[in-house]
């Protein structure tokens, strides 16, 4: 298992703390929280713990391809039991969606 | 697909009614409590967000899940007060660790702790779980322990209502809280057992259960089986609302009147298994006819099989600490594999080797059907006999068993629920007043100990390297969570719930005394003296102490090991109603 840490200018702030996905095979659990008192608005500080070693750079790219088009501040924590790239995509875009309902992305 | 097959799985419905149902398969953890609780009544405690995730995951390199993959939700069911604890079989396969049990344990005292204020709150089990985490071992067994009193607890006061729907069902320890509630809900997609069939064809080989034969495995496991030998209450399609509306008339049929649970029915188990020979074990289909599909004792029992040969049964430590205990005097059997013996303010019970027993997979010492069965009987005879006592007896239960019974025959007759029957039975004499101890003096094995010997007030062990307590011998708990037998050890020296070592197991705050003897096979004067004097202060102790399995969270060693225990408790008692 490893933990690794990313943080991403950010523009828009998350309206809602949402909880998406299980921590269960191929799949991942992603907890986003808006920024706390003290946390920069513009930063989306990213917290990944995968049971899969070796692919900070995967995650990377991942990420930094997602939050240059969704930039959404706040506390993002993913939990990953072994998904890949598309699953990671597709379940950040759903927290993404459900934290910012009626609402525009920029 | 047949048409057969189509009618099973459609369980009454109409293909019109199926091609517009919604799945509550599908439906992750929190999906399924939200299709079952009134629309906006729900409110998740314990939640992804206040992080009560597993401690002893992490260290062990797999990724915990926020809410440790048990949802815990408050809401209404047609306005009844209702706690729905679902179990996300995603997450590591659905399995019991310290987190997760002790939310769902927690939540039935707090309802139950409602039901007593005036408030009836029925609890809902949605079982997906293939038994304790392997990862949590120890712990993980207890809180199955503390889940199944909990539910005891609860059954009188308001409905304890569990739901099978699949596509895990339900397996290992949890299953024998499936046999205690109320009422069991089934979809023909669930399954229902003790041992999975892979544990089976591990431990008995391929001959002994083909885990690759889906067709077998449903035959012996499946939901439309348990439902036609009466030991679900209803068999319902995969279809939220149908389930949904199965649940609210559980729910809405209120307690069961004392002494009509299944698990206190021990003469229909009685009735069941003298029917049941393993030299001519019926098929799946069979079993239907000679049961039937009513929980009732058969009227005309056939005489059970009788056996010629009668081998030495060998010497064992369960054998000699009774003998020992009691004083030399020849302890009864009440069959060859359950040995009895009854002092002036105790019963001793045991279960040992019987080389003929015609279960032949519970040949070396294991618990299976008939042990159950046979421990229940004594421990309901205990119960009574002493009615009117004002000092109830106590019962000692002997523990050296090296697991329950890995067979066919004994999921097919239903494992879980004869362990069920014996479950109710210890805490139907824990709460009357008698006070349990468990003396383990060898090995203390998964749904064994969990059967006879986890639901006492007291537990004491022998210090001694040939004492064992675990939730799966070793070779096999590697090979099922993909480790060495080394890596195994490893673990065990930093994650205590994982040794196998009873000095670790005292650590972890429900083991109430090591005791240290000179012969732990064959006891001295001495050790007798010992262990004796142990019993008479664990007796006392229980005497003075709560009822309830409390104690084991509240004991200085729980402070230490079990703090999440203790924080699920402390929050769930927080959260339990909304802020003003």
């Amino acid at each position: 298992m490893q933990t690794l840490n990313y943080d991403f200018p950010a523009r828009q702030v998350a309206a809602r703390a949402v909880h998406i996905g299980v921590v269960a095979s191929g799949d991942l659990e992603i907890l986003l929280e808006p920024p706390a008192a003290g946390d920069h608005v513009d930063n989306a500080a990213v917290r990944v713990r995968t049971s899969v070693d070796g692919f900070d750079t995967v995650w990377h790219e991942v990420l930094e391809r997602f939050f240059r088009r969704t930039s959404l501040a706040g506390r993002w924590e993913l939990n990953d039991f072994g998904a890949t790239p598309g699953v990671v995509t597709l379940r950040l875009r759903q927290a993404a969606e459900a934290a910012t309902e009626n609402e525009t992305l920029p | 697909m047949t048409d057969t097959a189509n009618t099973e799985l459609l369980a009454g419905q109409t293909w019109q009614q199926l091609l517009r149902r919604r799945s509550f398969i599908e439906l992750d953890a929190l999906g399924r409590a939200s299709a079952l609780l009134d629309p906006a009544s729900l409110r998740v405690l314990a939640g992804p967000f206040d992080r009560l995730e597993s401690p002893w995951l992490e260290p062990q390199g797999i990724t915990p899940q926020a809410d440790d993959g048990t949802v815990i939700a408050r809401g209404t069911v047609e306005g009844h007060p209702v706690v729905v604890a679902a179990i996300e079989q995603g997450f590591q396969g659905g399995g019991t660790g310290e987190v997760s049990g002790a939310k769902i344990s927690q939540a039935l005292l707090r309802a139950g702790a409602d039901s007593r204020a005036g408030t009836p709150t029925a609890v809902v089990i949605l079982f997906e779980t293939g038994g304790v985490r392997l990862q949590e071992a120890n712990l993980g067994l207890n809180a199955v322990a503390e889940i199944c009193s909990a539910v005891l607890d609860l059954r009188p006061l308001a409905p304890v209502v569990g739901v099978v729907a699949g596509t895990v069902g339900s397996f290992g320890g949890m299953s024998i809280a499936a046999g205690l509630c109320t009422r069991l809900i089934v979809t023909p997609q669930a399954r229902i057992g003790l041992n999975g069939p892979a544990v089976i064809e591990q431990e008995g080989g391929v001959e002994e259960f083909d885990s690759t034969d889906h067709a077998l495995i449903w035959a012996v496991d499946g939901g439309e089986q348990r439902y036609a030998t009466a030991l679900a209450d209803a068999l319902v399609p995969d279809d939220a609302d149908r389930i949904r509306a199965a649940v609210h008339d559980a729910i809405a049929a209120g307690v069961t009147e004392s002494g009509r649970h299944r698990s206190q029915r021990v003469d229909v188990l009685a009735s069941r298994l003298a029917m049941l020979d393993p030299a001519a074990a019926p098929s799946p289909r069979d079993l239907r006819r000679m049961w039937g599909g009513s929980y009732d004792p058969i009227p005309i029992p056939v005489a059970a099989a009788g056996v010629d040969t009668r081998n030495e049964p060998p010497g064992t430590r369960g054998r000699s600490w009774l003998r020992a205990l009691t004083g030399g005097a020849a302890p009864q059997a009440i069959i060859p594999s359950v040995l009895s013996a009854t002092a002036e303010t105790a019963r001793y019970l045991a279960v040992v080797p019987d080389p003929d027993n015609r279960f032949y997979r519970a040949r070396q010492g294991q618990v299976g059907l008939t042990e159950s069965l046979a421990l229940a009987q004594s421990v309901r005879d205990l119960i009574e006999a002493d009615k009117d006592a004002e000092q109830k007896r106590a019962i000692i239960a002997v523990v050296d068993l090296p697991s329950q019974a890995y067979g066919r025959n004994e999921e097919m007759a239903g494992l879980h629920q004869a362990m069920a029957v014996t479950t109710d039975a210890y805490h139907a004499a824990r709460t009357a007043g008698h006070p349990i101890v468990a003396l383990v003096v060898g090995t203390a094995l998964s749904g064994g100990f969990l059967t006879h010997g986890l639901q006492a007030n007291q537990i004491l062990a022998l210090d001694d390297p040939g004492v064992e307590i675990h939730a799966m011998h070793k070779a096999a708990a590697a090979r099922i969570t993909l480790r060495t037998v080394d890596e195994l050890d490893q673990l065990a020296k930093t994650i205590v719930p994982m040794s196998y070592d009873v000095e670790d197991f005292a650590k972890l705050g429900f083991c109430d005394a090591l005791l240290t003897v000179e012969n732990a096979d064959a006891p001295t004067p001495h050790d007798v003296e010992t262990v004796s004097a142990a019993i008479d202060d664990a007796v006392r102790r229980a005497r003075s102490g709560p009822l309830d399995l409390s104690n084991r969270l509240d004991s200085e060693a729980a402070v230490t090991t079990r703090h999440a225990s203790r924080a699920v408790r402390d929050l769930l008692a927080a959260q339990w109603n909304p802020e003003p």
